[in-house]
């Protein structure tokens, strides 16, 4: 009732500076309003506290001089052109980026027929079972399980003395462990619950008769899951990429226990600068730029997933986007490299490149978004 | 309202059985329905109706029997290569398309040019009713519409039967009506087969050429509308269908032309050997009529065939009709009839003492 009535008032208010105020008393003046930030204030607190401020104080530092054993109140962009000009974080990032995505890809992928096959082939009696068993891995410490593939793939590990003994390989397999591989398959294991969940919620969500009506309407059941099923599921695989994605970039132990010379990530650097080096600035520096990485990922793959919506939908025969995709295909390659021209003039070639990546797909979302207002 | 009889066959069951598990869902199904035919599956819940809809589409395999489709067996052949669309009792409309990426759903395979099939769509559309609708996301849609969309995307490929599962349990009742008047233009416009399953025996009177009446997975009736409300095969379908009276009776004679019953507040009469239903011995011998074949009559009327005095027990009073529950003297028990209102005429009070007229005509003899 209140809604209405201050809606009411807004829009026949003509000035735009009522109608501001009309909105600010809408959304946090009502009574409701009020009585759900008093409910929320202990955790916003807590989190302000104890995740904002660090936060805070971690961007700050990164703009700050190192000196010996202290920080000086120095302001500076040094420590990011350091960090970006670097070959050293180059390399860590782009390993950290790889990594995410391949655990992500291969959670992903093995989650999907997972959830599948507890939300159409399970009973519904026995659902909550399955979905008890998938938890399992989590009633041992995460450690232990790390150390469970330390034993597994190692020199004489399970895998190694299986295939010896059954005369496959003569010698140990080396590359299972001690670098980004381990670090894939041991990630990847942890996080697919993470994955699975959504996507069989999104399953779960879809009405069967869709599926019949897919069949009815002439479609084979691969072309019907095709069509129906792998849409409707969409937002489910969505989150579960984010939900595996995010955390795994930023993943500390899993690298640092089995990840060897070759398999550290960028959390790793960062407790090195931090700790070993005593570099918080740094340090800082280093994590404020692998969060804005994650950022400008998360922003490449909405604009990609968007358009690989329209291309699957043109592709499965029900939208007539064609042409305009490839223009957008254009427009983003056009932005790239101008983005690296600019880029490569001003810095060094990777922030280039990552500038470019980001612009260009900064663009292709504003112009997906006037292409749907349109229709 | 009824086809020609000579219409070719559209489909036929042979003694079509379906378990599921223990439970014997179809129980020797053998029926056969013409092209070109609107016929109705109705039951209560339960009755298997729906299962057998659903052997038509392709959608569950039946454990023996035979189901032919346009003089084709449909053992093995999938739903997705019947020549068969379903309007689903939910719609199932897709719900991440737009309208008209609905109803072009099944086009996919279609060999005509894009410009050709977007035409279809929008004839489709403008067929029931939802011109311009088609931009529209699908998920925006209300009921009537939404009900509207299933039969233009069934119907837009052109199948040999249409079927249709409750299509309208969803809707208000003024919707409803509305509907049931549009599907059978439409079944004229098209000249489709269209097979309804529905649990409201209104609905399957006002829109069917043929109704099956089931029971427990069997066909307990199939006949046409009149036919089925004026003489219904046995006391369950009978009350299925409308409302019956029943009034224990005992058979005096019986004649191959006709047979002599008494029955207490009924007196002794004869009525057409044609007029009994059912085997001899199936149940207990009772005389059966629908409160529209009594008649109350007042001051001087006179009966055009019999008359007894009876007590009102009760009224119910529906505006352009009025019920009443009366006991003819000496019958065992109360009998409802239904009476138009007239102006002028006063609507009787619980107590009061009516004279009853009936026809024994219009009787059926359960037995």
């Amino acid at each position: 009732m209140i809604k209405i009535g201050l809606q009411a008032e807004g829009t026949t208010e003509s000035l735009g500076g009522t109608m501001a105020q009309g909105r600010l008393q809408r959304r946090i003046l009502n009574p409701e309003a009020i009585n759900g930030l008093k409910m929320i204030s202990p955790t916003a607190l807590y989190a302000t506290l104890l995740l904002a401020v660090p936060l805070f104080l971690i961007f700050l530092y990164s703009f700050l001089t190192d000196g010996y054993l202290t920080i000086e109140r120095i302001p500076t962009f040094g420590n990011y052109v350091e960090t970006w000009t670097s070959p050293v974080f180059e390399k860590v990032l782009m390993r950290s980026l790889g990594v995410s995505m391949a655990v992500t890809a291969a959670t992903v992928l093995a989650a999907f027929p997972m959830a599948y096959f507890v939300s159409f082939y399970v009973e519904p009696s026995k659902k909550s079972i399955w979905l008890f068993l998938i938890t399992i891995p989590f009633w041992t410490s995460y450690l232990i399980r790390v150390f469970l593939w330390l034993v597994i793939l190692g020199y004489n590990g399970v895998i190694n003395s299986t295939l010896m003994g059954l005369g496959v390989i003569t010698e140990p397999i080396t590359a299972i462990l001690y670098n980004a591989n381990s670090v894939v398959i041991t990630l990847a294991h942890a996080y697919a619950p993470f994955a699975i969940l959504p996507i069989f919620v999104a399953l779960e969500k879809i009405d069967r008769s869709l599926l019949e009506a897919g069949r009815d309407l002439g479609e084979s059941p691969l072309m019907t899951f095709v069509r129906v099923t792998l849409p409707l599921a969409l937002p489910g695989v969505v989150s579960a990429i984010m939900i595996v994605f995010i955390p795994t970039i930023g993943d500390y132990v899993t690298p640092s226990l089995l990840g060897g010379p070759e398999g550290k990530m960028v959390a790793n650097l960062v407790q090195l600068q931090y700790l070993k080096l005593d570099n918080y600035p740094m340090g800082s520096a280093t994590a404020v730029s692998s969060m804005a990485m994650v950022g400008i990922a998360l922003i490449v793959g909405f604009a990609q997933s968007k358009l690989f919506r329209r291309v699957y939908g043109a592709f499965i025969g029900y939208s007539n986007a064609g042409l305009s995709i490839l223009a957008a295909l254009a427009a983003v390659l056009i932005s790239f490299g101008a983005c690296i021209v600019v880029g490569v003039v001003a810095s060094g070639a990777f922030f280039a490149i990552v500038l470019a990546v980001a612009i260009g797909h900064i663009a292709l979302l504003i112009w997906l978004k006037s292409q749907e207002s349109k229709a | 309202m009824t086809l020609p009889a000579e219409q070719p066959t559209m489909i036929e069951f042979k003694d079509v059985h379906k378990y599921y598990g223990d439970y014997h869902a179809l129980r020797g199904i053998t029926a056969t329905i013409r092209a070109g035919e609107f016929f109705s599956l109705l039951g209560p819940s339960g009755c298997g109706k729906t299962t057998l809809l659903r052997t038509i589409a392709g959608f569950e395999d039946i454990s023996s029997g035979v189901v032919m489709i346009d003089a084709k067996d449909m053992a093995g052949v999938p739903a997705n290569q019947r020549p068969t669309n379903m309007v689903f009792q939910s719609y199932a409309i897709f719900p991440h398309l737009t309208v008209a990426e609905n109803v072009g759903f099944g086009l996919r395979k279609d060999p005509r040019t894009k410009e050709e099939k977007a035409k279809a769509v929008s004839e489709a559309l403008e067929m029931v009713g939802l011109t311009g609708f088609g931009a529209r996301a699908a998920h925006a849609l209300s009921g009537g519409q939404r009900q509207r969309v299933a039969l233009a995307r069934a119907l837009i490929l052109k199948p040999k039967v249409l079927l249709l599962d409750e299509p309208l349990s969803a809707l208000d009742k003024k919707m409803r009506e509305q509907m049931q008047v549009e599907l059978i233009k439409l079944q004229r416009q098209v000249g489709i087969t269209f097979i309804l399953v529905t649990h409201d025996q209104e609905e399957a009177l006002v829109m069917s050429d043929r109704i099956a009446v089931m029971f427990d997975g069997e066909i307990a009736q199939l006949d046409d509308p009149e036919t089925l409300y004026r003489k219904p095969a046995n006391r369950r379908v009978a009350n299925f269908i409308g409302t019956m009276n029943f009034l224990p009776a005992k058979i005096v004679s019986e004649t191959s032309q006709s047979i002599q019953v008494e029955a207490a507040g009924f007196g002794s009469f004869t009525v057409a050997a044609d007029q009994a239903s059912g085997k001899k011995g199936d149940e207990e011998t009772a005389v059966g009529f629908r409160p529209e074949t009594l008649t109350i009559l007042f001051d001087d009327q006179k009966a055009s065939d019999r008359e007894a005095m009876a007590t009102v027990e009760e009224v119910v009073y529906y505006g352009d009709m009025t019920y009443y529950d009366i006991r003819l003297d000496g019958a065992p028990v109360a009998m409802r009839l239904s009476m138009r209102n007239v102006p002028g005429r006063p609507v009787l009070d619980i107590g009061a003492r009516a004279r009853v007229a009936w026809s024994t005509a219009a009787l059926v003899l359960f037995r």
